[in-house]
């Protein structure tokens, strides 16, 4: 086998051919200062009464998943030597930059989301059926306006009329 | 027998009829439409079906998850992108005999396949579950933390990229099960000050958030991708001479997928992977594989609609789901106020006899808007993105908001949607993590009955038989992936 076949089996192409796979290690350290913050967090829980016996604890539990979750954590970084196929399909995944678009989808949907109890439900729907294909680029405003109406109308009245599910009413009952 | 008659009469009336038919529906429809999976369609559903009867509702999920393991054949077959994972395989050849220009019959032979295998592994399930649940009654908290264990072990060979990363987010599942108030001492735990989360953080906004809006994420990078379909007028079932030559493709898959779904974790994908590597090894002609043969079609075809109705069998008898789907399930049945494991079987036992009574109807039924829709459905695909994902986020925040009327449950299903979204960029699949938050509540409370049990010692859990056939086997699922890594690994390093 040639040297190239070696570099593609044992290592990902880019991220870092010596012991450590790089992106996995900061992963990895993402893991352990989670792990870290919840055993910090559990270890401030107050003590079961005596009677209980020290083990049934509430910190007891979360305890030992963190010492599991850093436990296989440790390994992440080296995972990359034992199947160099399947970090290569991930790291193909992750290598891709996260496009502005999904950024942008992000911030919309946190935006409306931040809004939601103040627009109301049917408001909300027709935020989301009217911004969202505008930010994905869809040009046919005509379709885009009547989805908008249409949809939420629709949503309204299966689960509103129909189904009697409760729709907070927002600005509309202001408007009212 | 009186409590089988009992459950089918439970299905046989119209509204529930109806509902299943829904379910049957809307599962093929997701199955087909690439992105849209059951696991999803059945997390959106879940807070609709609070106001519903309960049976007609766990009925409606497990037809639309029959339902949907077929559909995804649809769209792998026609256009070479499978609805959903579990028809991966059947793309390899399915798609290949479509482009030879027999789509009707690749149609025909997936649904003829879906079909037998679900009512095989249906049969097995009407006779397993109350077998299993016998068993199962005899158990105590350590058999039950045995099992829980080996349950969450077995993430490790689940489908998905990794298996390290596979325990992480089972692990990380069981952790989230913990904030909100430890029954045993009345302790509040990771509520960071916020009062909603002393009641825990609620499954269904997670669901939701973890399988639509990562995916709606994912989908935002797609928008413009053009996809080449196949026409096909319509499905055309094989004759009975074809039927003979593959029986026993169908047999031993239908007889493997059922097995794999049984087994806790394992679903449909792993079943249908390895319903078309067994087809591949047993038959006379393996070098056409690939190329568009019909056994390519059956054998994964069978295996996966097969693990459906095997996965439902530990989901009822033990309450340990068998698949990502079937945690949904089970997390349903915990919504409607049923106690999964042996007692829904010993208590309601027609209950369960409905199910099994749903998913046959399910079978028969998608076979026969196979026969009158495949074309109809094969335009799902043309339902633009920029439409059907805006649509995905309202049924999204609508389920979520509507489950306890609360904006809170709405910002966890949005983060949780943007934390899956880029744990699935780093290689980690949502269903262990589901299989872990699920599971979660009861690993902790059987391990706490058990200590106070065993003396505060794990050592003297080993006193029970079960326990430490559970541990072997929870041993033995950890170490295999690793061992086969490894010995890939060194004996590629050989080679070189």
């Amino acid at each position: 086998m040639s040297k190239k076949k070696k570099s593609i089996d044992f290592a990902p192409r880019t991220l870092g051919a010596g012991l450590v796979h790089k992106k996995d290690l900061i992963l990895a350290a993402i893991l352990v200062a989670f792990g870290a913050l919840i055993y910090y967090e559990a270890g401030k829980f107050p003590p079961a009464p005596e009677i209980l016996g020290e083990i049934i604890n509430a910190e007891v539990f979360p305890k030992i998943l963190v010492v599991l979750l850093i436990f296989f954590a440790a390994i992440v970084p080296f995972e990359f030597k034992i199947t160099p196929e399947k970090i290569d399909g991930i790291d193909k995944d992750r290598g891709e930059k996260v496009l502005p678009i999904t950024w942008i989808t992000i911030a919309v949907l946190l935006s409306i989301v931040a809004a939601a109890e103040f627009l109301g439900a049917v408001l909300t729907m027709f935020v989301i059926c009217l911004t969202v294909p505008l930010v994905w680029g869809e040009k046919n405003y005509v379709a885009v306006a009547i989805y908008a109406i249409v949809f939420p109308a629709f949503v309204y009245l299966l689960f509103n009329t129909l189904l009697g599910l409760y729709f907070n009413p927002g600005l509309l009952e202001f408007i009212k | 027998m009186e409590d089988v008659v009992r459950g089918l009469l439970l299905i046989i009336e119209l509204e529930n009829i109806l509902l299943i038919f829904a379910g049957v529906l809307i599962g093929v429809l997701v199955g087909a439409l690439p992105g849209l999976s059951s696991p999803m369609a059945i997390a959106l559903l879940l807070p609709f079906t609070i106001s519903l009867d309960p049976v007609a509702s766990i009925c409606m999920m497990a037809a639309l998850y029959c339902a949907g393991t077929f559909g995804g054949s649809i769209t792998a077959i026609l256009i070479n992108a499978p609805g959903a994972p579990p028809a991966v395989a059947t793309a390899l050849d399915g798609y290949q005999m479509a482009k030879k220009g027999e789509p009707g019959r690749a149609l025909g032979l997936a649904a003829i396949a879906s079909v037998l295998g679900g009512i095989f592994s249906i049969v097995i399930f009407l006779f397993a579950t109350p077998l299993l649940a016998e068993v199962a009654l005899k158990f105590g908290p350590v058999e039950y933390f045995g099992l829980a264990l080996f349950a969450l072990s077995m993430l490790a060979a689940m489908s998905g990229k990794s298996s390290i990363r596979n325990l992480i987010a089972g692990v990380l599942g069981v952790l989230v099960s913990t904030v909100g108030v430890h029954l045993a001492t009345g302790v509040e735990r990771f509520d960071f000050g916020i009062a909603e989360l002393t009641e825990g953080i609620k499954f269904v906004p997670v669901l939701i958030g973890l399988f639509a809006m990562s995916e709606l994420l994912t989908q935002s990078r797609t928008l413009n991708a053009a996809v080449e379909r196949m026409s096909a007028k319509t499905l055309r079932l094989p004759t009975i001479a074809e039927l003979k030559n593959l029986k026993g493709t169908i047999l031993r898959s239908s007889g493997l997928g059922t097995f794999i779904g049984i087994l806790p974790a394992e679903g449909s994908t792993v079943a249908a992977m390895m319903g078309y590597n067994e087809a591949k090894r047993w038959s006379k002609t393996p070098e056409k594989f690939g190329t568009g043969c019909a056994e390519g079609i059956v054998g994964p075809e069978a295996a996966n609609n097969a693990a459906a109705g095997g996965a439902m069998v530990p989901t009822l008898a033990l309450g340990i789901p068998g698949s990502g789907t079937t945690a949904l399930i089970l997390a349903a049945l915990v919504m409607h106020g049923f106690r999964p494991g042996p007692y829904l079987i010993i208590e309601t036992p027609h209950f369960v006899y409905a199910i099994f009574g749903a998913m046959l109807f399910a079978n028969f039924a998608f076979l026969g808007i196979g026969l009158a829709g495949a074309k109809l459905f094969s335009y799902v695909t043309f339902i633009p993105k920029r439409f059907l994902w805006p649509s995905v986020f309202v049924f999204s925040l609508i389920g979520s908001y509507a489950y306890s009327s609360a904006i809170f449950d709405v910002w966890v299903m949005l983060l949780s949607g943007i934390i899956g979204y880029f744990g699935l960029r780093n290689g980690f699949s949502p269903a262990p993590f589901v299989m872990g938050l699920i599971l979660g509540k009861m690993v902790e409370e059987t391990f706490t009955q058990s200590m106070v049990i065993y003396d505060s010692s794990f050592m003297n859990f080993f006193e029970s038989g079960v326990f430490i056939f559970f541990f072997v086997l929870t041993l033995i699922s950890l170490s295999t992936p690793f061992w086969q890594n490894i010995r890939t690994a060194f004996s590629r390093k050989k080679d070189e």
